[in-house]
């Protein structure tokens, strides 16, 4: 399966066990002992390139005196590919699969995308939450996900604190995972060339990485209408990092084009020199991350600011803001716009020069460039006589990138040089208790 | 010399309707004291509440079930509610009854005055007038502990 | 926001108290769209798809505001 699930899909449960393990303030229209939320989403990249359907069910227990139990079930399925990090040429390039077994091709002029996969991934998460004392709550967690070349375990635990009648919170969360990756055909040893059909020379096994998160957040009531939350977080990932599908196109330092290649007699292969990606094996992010929620009176406006930074040379700032809006006394409407930006990583290439020396790393990936993303979205919801709740969303996301001007290379510079992207989102939610 | 006591009659009623009239009201519509002392011999449950407290949903059910159960042996239950709107108490109260006495604080004299710690708020005031226990949230793992407190207390008044 | 940030960062170290609600006056924020923790599916799946998308995730975290209540 491509880069989607990999990096994408593990860290995000490890970073969303800590955010999604929460404790629901009790509200007094919670009767039912069993709280449900459902959803059906629908991901659909232009292009034909990723698109992927999911449903997810989150449970809740109250057990009563504030004790939960949280739990939940996604499952996805994924087809369709990404850029691969190979640039695009005036001629047809073909690639070897990352089984080996087979070849894909690329038509003149587009950017190289993954060779087409069909992926299901099953994720399961479980969290206790109960005081500890009457200002301490504790929660506890467990997370799971599988899928064919990839299976996630984790676990987390998070303590907060309540301060000033309750109108501060201090909270203290840390998660922990390991993952294990078993990449179709194995991982390639990086920067290693991408061979023949049924050459696995340069492939190796499987590999695994682990992740520690760490979160300190502050939140604060600052009037009647508003409330305030602060976070900071420190995640560190260690072990296998790179995306094993992922490529870099070697290409001439006068033309900028791919240097060719011609398979062994009688086999089938790669067209053009093609490396495997190579990261470090080592990355430290933090983030300080900063919510207001402000009630006029019965629309709602949310406001939230987040500022990251990682030794991997990426700097990146999302802002987001919605506005919750009644409509009649049962339904509301929530328009949402997010904007995010980030800079490249050190060792991203938009291509490597077969005349310059190898750097220790580089990747083409785009999600490690330099680009700017827009989301334009709105939620429509309505409120049961039986106090169900379902609701539809719809998202547009744009991705736009660049590369900086010293790596586009002579024939470069006429085609795309980054591989945008844009998606469109609907998702149907339920919520009902039992 | 007749009219002058039939005006005095009809002044003291003016003065006594007034009075009711200015009692009730703030019985009903705000109060500002509690107004303990007609309750001077009697052991007092104060509770605050409001509609969008979830605990406070818990509690009433047992609320209901002491008052019912130590009415006659001298405790009294009250509530003293927070909201702003009255309609919000109501639907709470519609949907949640209870069996014992609200009063209402809508702009919040009485939970200052009593600066209450958090929601709900419990005080247990003994016969003689003074605060015995004061109790911050509700938990169901408190009831015995606290209905205890009161069975206590209404010993020692009964023994008095 | 860029006014109270610094401010209610500077009263949590000092410790203040001033700044908040009394326990009676929480009834907006006992409202489910106040909480900092609504929707949380939504928000696991926007993470999820970002996450996949982006070099950056998470950060959201747990706990406080509401109606304060027990």
């Amino acid at each position: 399966m491509s880069s989607n699930s990999l990096q994408s899909k593990l860290a995000a449960a490890t970073c969303a066990l800590l955010g999604t393990a929460a404790t629901q303030p009790a509200s007094a229209s919670d009767a039912d002992a069993w709280s449900f939320d459902s959803s059906v989403l629908y991901y659909g990249e232009s292009d034909d390139r990723v698109q992927d359907i999911s449903a997810a069910v989150a449970a809740k227990r109250d057990f009563g005196d504030e004790r939960s139990l949280s739990l939940s079930l996604t499952a996805d399925t994924l087809t369709g590919a990404s850029a691969s990090g190979a640039i695009a040429l005036d001629r047809v390039q073909t690639f070897t699969s990352p089984s080996g077994k087979a070849t894909y091709s690329t038509p003149a002029r587009d950017v190289p995308l993954d060779d087409t996969f069909h992926d299901t991934r099953f994720a399961l998460t479980a969290a206790w939450t109960q005081p500890l004392a009457r200002l301490y709550t504790v929660s506890a967690g467990l997370g799971f996900s599988t899928e064919y070349d990839y299976r996630h375990l984790g676990a987390n635990l998070s303590l907060a604190r309540d301060f000033n009648k309750r109108n501060t919170t201090l909270s203290l969360g840390l998660a922990y995972s390991q993952d294990d990756i078993d990449p179709v055909g194995g991982a390639p040893v990086p920067l290693s060339q991408m061979l023949d059909v049924g050459d696995g020379s340069n492939k190796l096994g499987s590999d695994s990485k682990t992740v520690l998160d760490l979160l300190v957040g502050f939140t604060q009531v600052l009037g009647r209408n508003t409330v305030l939350r602060v976070n900071y977080s420190y995640s560190d990932s260690s072990g296998y990092l790179n995306d094993p599908y992922k490529i870099l196109s070697v290409v001439d330092p006068a033309t900028g084009d791919t240097i060719a290649r011609v398979p062994a007699a009688g086999l089938a292969g790669s067209s053009g020199v093609y490396l495997f990606e190579s990261r470090p094996d080592a990355r430290t992010k933090q983030s300080v991350y900063a919510e207001v929620k402000h009630a006029f009176g019965k629309p709602v406006l949310r406001g939230a600011y987040r500022f990251m930074t990682d030794d991997w040379g990426i700097d990146s700032s999302t802002l987001e803001t919605s506005l919750r809006w009644p409509v009649g006394a049962s339904s509301y409407i929530e328009p949402q716009l997010r904007y995010y930006t980030q800079s490249a990583a050190d060792f991203y290439r938009a291509s490597l020069v077969s005349s310059q020396p190898l750097p220790q790393y580089a990747s083409a990936d785009f999600r490690l460039g330099e680009f700017d993303a827009t989301t334009l979205g709105v939620k429509f919801g309505h409120r049961t006589g039986g106090g169900n709740e379902w609701s539809v969303r719809a998202e547009y996301y744009q991705q736009n990138g660049s590369v900086p001007g010293e790596q586009i290379i002579g024939h470069q510079r006429n085609r795309e040089q980054y591989p945008d992207l844009s998606a469109v989102i609907v998702q149907f939610g339920y919520k009902f208790g039992l | 010399m007749t009219r002058r006591i039939h005006d005095w009659r009809a002044h003291l009623r003016g003065v006594l309707l007034c009075l009711f009239a200015f009692g009730f009201s703030l019985t009903v519509h705000a109060a500002d004291s509690l107004s303990l002392e007609r309750y001077r011999g009697k052991v007092v449950l104060v509770d605050f509440w409001a509609s969008w407290c979830a605990p406070c949903r818990q509690s009433f059910p047992w609320l209901n079930e002491l008052q019912a159960k130590y009415a006659d042996r001298g405790l009294v239950v009250l509530g003293v509610n927070v909201d702003r709107a009255r309609s919000d108490a109501e639907r709470f109260l519609s949907e949640v009854p209870a069996q014992f006495e609200i009063l209402y604080d809508p702009e919040g004299e009485l939970a200052a005055r009593y600066d209450i710690p958090g929601m709900p708020s419990s005080f247990v005031f003994g016969p003689d007038g003074a605060l015995v226990a004061k109790h911050i949230g509700f938990r169901n793992a408190d009831r015995a502990q606290r209905e205890a407190e009161i069975t206590r207390l209404l010993s020692n008044a009964a023994h008095d | 926001m860029k006014k109270l940030l610094p401010l209610a960062v500077l009263c949590a170290l000092a410790g203040c108290s001033s700044l908040g609600v009394q326990p009676w006056e929480r009834d907006v924020l006992a409202r489910p769209e106040m909480s900092l923790d609504a929707d949380p599916l939504d928000a696991a799946i926007d993470d999820h798809i970002y996450f996949s998308k982006e070099a950056s995730s998470g950060g959201r975290g747990f706990g406080g505001g509401g109606c304060g209540c027990n």
